[in-house]
């Protein structure tokens, strides 16, 4: 989904969205910023046409980049970020507390992602999508007891050349991390120079490829034999190329989920409720889900969603077993510990 | 001309504003730190001292040293495609000068994009090899893939300006020196050349410049793990939120840029000079 292409597709189509309904409008308007390719736009064109509104779309193709942009100056309504990042904007005071009178759908919410420990009662944000990590392989070249291995298959030289890694620092480090069972939030110094070399080494014997959504399709042309992706990614693909699979190492993975959070400086606090409320009614999930291929967090949506258009597909699911984890904030030192460990990994 | 000399202020302003606020906080983020909580920020040169690690080495010569590559290609392409538009008629000239401009009204990614399917493992290439009966090459991924990308974006503006060059000369001279013995070659070697460089200079510059702090082409076309100058300091603003470090690079980036130029703007001279001598 994170395209880089795609964000400029959407962003034309955004500015041609402003363009178009701003003749008709009643002068209300909302500030969306979400992930690119992330929403059934149609959904978005019918909520304009209900609440009679201008909903100025514009997209982003990572978290740390709309944090980016925030800090820039960029006013937005709503933003969709991971949980990480909500929890960060959560400590830096830059969302607001939801009332959740307003959200009347909630009902069919997933509860088990609900009342996180960052945010106990949920105060903060209504989930959106959610999903794991795990490894997408290709049955006809990968030998499925080399499965058992767990994450270290993804140092097994038999594949050398032949994997993609997924191009950011949290999700490399996880893999890493987690292959030599430790927490992925660790913030043991030693635990995570352990990881740093882990990854110098699969870099250094594996020759992996580091990429983000290329792996999308790439993967649908069967060009590597595994690739680490984003469950939601890894439907997409199973859904055209009926050669993949889908696995997640029992060492434990990450599972993530991202909601709808409402700035500080929205001024339109109804219109931002009432667009969320819209957003995961049942009949809402489902388009969004359908176009986008994530799990979506209105069950209801999800159920049907399996039976239809990704019945068989095991990777619109998602797992919370005991070891599987959340990301969690980062203090400064630590993330900086990483990031510079991961410029050396992609640099060496 | 003097009552005209006041419409530059619009200019200036909009140069100030644009080039030199903007460079100004660069330099001043390089400069600094994130500092405690009493004082946002303090002084010191740590960001800079921090860039002297060899891995950070590596990848700014990784990063000169392919951008030296794209130039020099570009130069051997660009260079007898401009000299035969040149000796073309005037209106073909014309047709052949937008022929080549034509693909930079394109976005970027999507001629990038398009390169992408080409090379890929089941691309276009690909498909084609393994039609007539080869293996397939992995071509996506590869200094190959990056450098063809990179010549492919950068070789108008290298045509262009050396093209410029050749058709504003005498015609005259030419063929004064074939008129005093000199062969086709030699009259090229003697004074085509020498009186085009010029062209060729603000070419190199062109090339050159944008070639070794571009970080798009080398990310879709060479993976993440293709880490250039220009990645390096994406990466520290976007990923990492350094904006010290980051800073503190482009600043060590525009440097090097400055010697360089400072370099072929000398060499220019000299040639200039040099040239008007023999003219003489």
């Amino acid at each position: 989904m994170r395209k880089l292409v795609n964000l400029v597709l959407v962003s034309v189509m955004a500015i041609t969205i402003a363009g178009c309904s701003s003749s008709s409008s009643s002068g209300r308007t909302l500030k969306v910023f979400n992930w690119g390719e992330y929403a059934d736009m149609d959904v978005i064109y019918a909520f304009e046409d209900e609440y009679d509104c201008d909903v100025v779309y514009e997209t982003y193709d990572s978290n740390e980049s709309m944090y980016t942009k925030l800090l820039g100056g960029n006013s937005y309504d709503i933003m969709v970020p991971s949980e990480y990042m909500i929890q960060r904007l959560i400590k830096e005071d830059l969302i607001t507390t939801i009332d959740w009178s307003y959200i009347t759908n909630a009902d069919s919410l997933d509860s088990s992602i609900l009342n996180q420990d960052f945010d106990p009662n949920n105060d903060y944000w209504v989930p959106y999508f959610c999903g794991n990590v795990g490894i997408l392989y290709d049955t006809t070249k990968v030998d499925e007891s080399d499965l058992a291995d767990g994450w270290e298959i993804l140092r097994n030289t038999t594949y050398k050349g032949n994997i993609y890694m997924y191009d950011s620092e949290r999700d490399s480090f996880m893999v890493a991390l987690k292959a030599l069972g430790y927490s992925m939030n660790t913030t043991d110094e030693s635990e995570i120079e352990e990881a740093y070399n882990w990854l110098v080494d699969q870099r250094n014997t594996m020759d992996p490829t580091y990429a983000t959504d290329d792996v999308i399709d790439a993967m649908m042309n069967s060009e590597k034999a595994m690739a680490v992706i984003y469950s939601g990614d890894a439907a997409a693909v199973m859904a055209e190329n009926e050669d993949m699979a889908f696995y997640m190492p029992e060492e434990g993975t990450n599972y993530w989920f991202d909601g709808f959070v409402v700035s500080k400086d929205c001024e339109d606090v109804e219109l931002a409720y009432e667009f969320i409320n819209y957003m995961i009614s049942d009949e809402n999930a489902l388009s969004n889900t359908l176009a986008v291929g994530y799990l979506t967090a209105n069950v209801n949506a999800a159920q049907e969603a399996s039976e239809t258009d990704f019945a068989g597909i095991s990777a619109y699911a998602i797992r919370i077993d005991e070891n599987d984890e959340v990301f969690n904030y980062q203090d400064q030192e630590t993330k900086e510990l990483f990031s510079e460990y991961w410029t050396k990994v992609k640099a060496s | 001309m003097r009552q005209y000399r006041k419409l530059v202020t619009p200019y200036c302003l909009w140069l100030f504003v644009l080039t030199v606020i903007p460079m100004l906080l660069i330099l001043f983020y390089a400069i600094t730190a994130k500092g405690t909580e009493i004082t946002t920020f303090e002084f010191t040169l740590e960001n800079f001292f921090k860039f002297f690690d060899p891995i950070f080495i590596s990848v700014l010569i990784k990063s000169l040293i392919l951008g030296i590559i794209t130039t020099l290609i570009c130069f051997l392409i660009g260079y007898p495609v401009a000299y035969m538009i040149a000796k073309c008629k005037e209106p073909t000239q014309n047709i052949l000068i937008l022929l080549i401009t034509i693909p930079t009204w394109i976005n970027l990614l999507m001629r990038i994009y398009a390169w992408s399917s080409i090379l890929s493992n089941n691309g276009l290439i690909n498909t084609f090899l393994n039609f007539l009966g080869f293996e397939s090459i992995s071509m996506m991924y590869t200094d190959f893939a990056v450098i063809i990308g990179m010549v492919y974006c950068f070789l108008p503006f290298m045509i262009l300006p050396i093209h410029t060059s050749l058709t504003s000369m005498d015609p005259s001279l030419v063929e004064a020196s074939m008129d005093l013995g000199a062969s086709r070659v030699q009259s090229f070697f003697k004074v085509t050349f020498p009186l085009s460089l010029s062209g060729v200079l603000t070419g190199i510059i062109m090339v050159f410049l944008p070639a070794i702090s571009e970080f798009v082409i080398p990310k879709m076309l060479g993976g993440g793990q293709y880490s250039l100058i220009g990645n390096f300091i994406e990466n520290q603003f976007i990923t990492v939120g350094n904006w010290h470090f980051g800073s503190a690079v482009s600043m060590i980036l525009a440097v090097i840029v400055i010697i360089m130029m400072a370099c072929l703007y000398r060499i220019e001279k000299r040639t200039n000079i040099s040239s008007d001598d023999e003219g003489r």
